[in-house]
């Protein structure tokens, strides 16, 4: 009997077993009763006639298939696995349903509101009760929670990776391919070797709305919004880019003090309730070893510092790194990518995520600018939403593996 | 401390589009294609500051000139990559840029290759917008062809009501619909000219969205456009609405007026600049 870990962990089928006899229900029953093959029963073993339904962890199906053929006791298979789908039929009903009832018909060449990428978290954790969970790490300024998706196949604190779409929120791209990632994750571990290896030592932490208050505000009122929505008492201007609010360089060139700028870096480090809630998160795991901020547009790939011309400590490193991620990138698409630090490459820019990161000891700190550079600029076209991510994807799957295989 | 700001334009009367210099272009290849920014040439010193892709800037700044210059919405171009360049700084922080590079058509179709190669110089005047411009593009389309384009868009547009009240285009999931088409790309064309004029060393401009469609006539032919479109300036961020009033026919010079709100800090006086220009009635040789 292998042990139960790793990716193996989420995958499952349902079988219903059919006992013809008193005697099979006993045999059933005493199945119940091996609490290391971790069986969860749906409809549990009650007299002949009644149909069985068992969840079965992938690791124990095998198991569980030969004690029933041993006894004679008959079963199908249900779900093939209970990530794969729907039958025709529900397919055709849900296609009336505005909402999706599982992240399998949910529609991800779209752009979509607050509250449906909350739906669909809440379902992508349904379904994934094992790797998948929600961990709420604040509120916005105007209440809202700010939910991150921890995929983990086991361990205790492990070595993680960070990454948040939609701290700009009229970066649309960017959230759409965090719910894209997010399913991704899902279907790969277990299935593709290289997400498996990942996963079977460290963890991913997936923030998608890593703004919601802006957000909101980009679908009810104004859609080139960036900023957060916290009020500055003296100001009849709302919000701080959260992007300018780290404590790295905070206020110095780069960022603007004018609470009326896109660039206002808010009235002290960490004002932003949004940045603070991720600096709490991750200085209380202590255990991040990789922090990737994802942005649009401009298409590039960036790594420290933006608050000063200086070269960091691992430059040589993580241009490296960045070279090979773009590689990957552009191998999908064509699609071109520059990298370099964000001050020689984008533009001065004090207070950042990812320069916070670094400073904190989080080598792998890189920074994405998406699709495309220009001829949309945020108002990207929504058919390129699976395009961007299934590329950027790739590129994220390099640093996740150099992670993985440079632990320090 | 404040990030670089252009200075407020001078007021007084609008200045026409920058005259073609008739110097030759002196162009040495000195690097190759798509290297990720960094000092371009032996003349450039480093000490005023990140290079900040001065070639793609030049690039940009060329070809929204030479887009409004056209004057042809059928025949817009984007770039596609810089090729070469050099730059030169001299004592008063006047930066001259010499390159070359390659453009695709705004509204390319699927699959579609074409790509235009171009050769400029641009004068930056340190942080003063309207660079001068000098630009030389291969023919991206027939002439033939883009009279026909042109004119068949104008059709389009005439045949187009005006119920574009409260329209957005694209809408917020970047979507243009067909029929709006041509009034993105006439809008486009028109924002050429202001993106050009606004854009400076550092500045540089997108447009955004077009969020709003005042007027709509067609009288002597012409069309005369009077809307709204958000401009995106990229060093600051910032969202630049300006208000654009064109008249266009085909094969006729553009006239544009504009005047955008500058958005700026309480400490800068919020501002307003204005400008209009004609074309040149003669045609670049492309």
């Amino acid at each position: 009997m292998r042990s139960s870990g790793g990716c193996a962990v989420h995958r499952h089928q349902v079988l219903r077993i059919s006992v013809a006899d008193e005697a099979q229900v006993q045999k059933v029953k005493e199945l119940e009763d091996l609490e290391h093959l971790q069986l969860d029963f749906w409809r549990g073993p009650a007299q002949p006639g009644s149909p069985i339904d068992v969840r079965v962890p992938f690791p124990s199906i095998q198991a569980v298939k030969i004690f029933l053929e041993a006894h004679g006791i008959e079963y199908t298979i249900m779900i093939e696995d209970v990530q794969s789908l729907l039958d025709e039929e529900q397919e055709q009903m849900l296609a009336f349903q505005a909402r999706a009832s599982s992240t399998d018909n949910f529609n991800y060449a779209t752009y979509h509101s607050l509250e449906e990428i909350y739906d669909f978290i809440d379902l992508l954790v349904a379904e994934n009760p094992k790797l998948v969970s929600k961990l709420q790490i604040g509120s916005s300024y105007e209440g809202r929670p700010l939910y991150v998706l921890k995929f983990s196949t086991g361990g205790k604190n492990r070595p993680a990776i960070w990454i948040d779409t939609g701290i700009h929120s009229r970066e649309w791209v960017t959230q759409a391919s965090g719910v894209w990632f997010a399913k991704k994750i899902v279907q790969d571990c277990g299935q593709d070797p290289a997400i498996t290896a990942v996963l079977d030592s460290l963890d991913i932490f997936l923030e998608i709305v890593t703004n919601p208050d802006g957000f909101a505000y980009t679908h009810s009122t104004n859609r080139l919004w960036r900023k957060t929505r916290s009020r500055t008492s003296g100001s009849l201007c709302v919000g701080a880019d959260p992007n300018r609010n780290w404590d790295a360089g905070f206020g110095l060139a780069g960022a603007s003090s004018s609470p009326c700028s896109e660039t206002y870096h808010g009235k002290s480090a960490n004002s932003e309730v949004e940045v603070k809630s991720i600096v709490d998160f991750v200085k209380d795991h202590g255990n991040i070893k990789a922090f990737i901020s994802i942005h649009s547009y401009s298409q590039l790939l960036l790594y420290p510092y933006g608050y000063k011309k200086a070269a960091v400590a691992d430059q040589k490193e993580l241009d490296e790194v960045a070279k090979s991620a773009v590689a990957a990138l552009t191998s999908l698409y064509g699609t071109k990518f520059q990298y370099g630090s964000i001050y020689t490459t984008i533009y001065q820019a004090s207070g950042s995520s990812i320069d916070w990161a670094y400073n904190q000891g989080i080598k792998y700190s890189f920074s994405f600018e998406l699709r495309d550079t220009g001829r949309n600029g945020f108002l990207l076209p929504a058919s390129q939403i699976i395009p961007t991510a299934e590329e950027t994807w790739l590129a994220l799957q390099t640093i996740l593996e150099y992670t993985l295989n440079h632990p320090y | 401390m404040q990030p670089r700001r252009p200075p407020p334009p001078a007021p007084g009367p609008p200045r026409p589009a920058a005259p073609l210099l008739a110097l030759p272009l002196l162009l040495l290849a000195v690097q190759g294609a798509a290297a990720p920014a960094g000092p371009e040439a032996a003349e450039w010193r480093p000490d005023t500051g990140p290079p900040h892709g001065l070639l793609r800037q030049a690039a940009r700044a060329a070809l929204h000139f030479l887009n409004f210059r056209a004057g042809s919405p059928s025949a817009l171009r984007v770039l596609a990559a810089v090729q070469e360049g050099r730059a030169r700084i001299n004592a008063k922080k006047e930066c001259t840029v010499d390159l070359v590079f390659t453009t695709e058509r705004y509204n390319s179709e699927e699959g579609e290759e074409s790509l235009g190669k171009c050769s400029a110089r641009v004068f930056f005047r340190n942080r003063k917008p309207r660079p001068a411009v000098n630009v030389t593009c291969a023919r991206l389309m027939e002439k033939t062809k883009r009279q026909q384009e042109d004119y068949r868009l104008y059709k389009q547009m005439k045949q187009l009501r005006n119920p574009l009240d409260g329209v957005s285009i694209p809408d917020s999931h970047g979507h243009i619909d067909p029929s709006l088409r041509p009034v993105w790309e006439l809008a486009f064309l028109g924002s050429s000219y202001v993106m050009w004029e606004k854009t400076t060393r550092f500045l540089h401009y997108y447009m955004a969205q077009l969020s709003g469609v005042k007027q709509w006539e067609t009288n002597d032919g012409a069309i005369d456009f009077d809307y709204t479109v958000l401009l995106h300036e990229f060093s600051t961020q910032e969202i630049i609405p300006c208000r654009i009033h064109l008249v266009w026919s085909p094969g006729k010079p553009l006239t544009v007026k504009y005047h955008c709100q500058e958005l700026l800090a309480p400490e800068d006086a919020s501002g307003t600049e204005e400008g209009s220009a004609v074309a040149p009635t003669e045609l670049s040789n492309f």
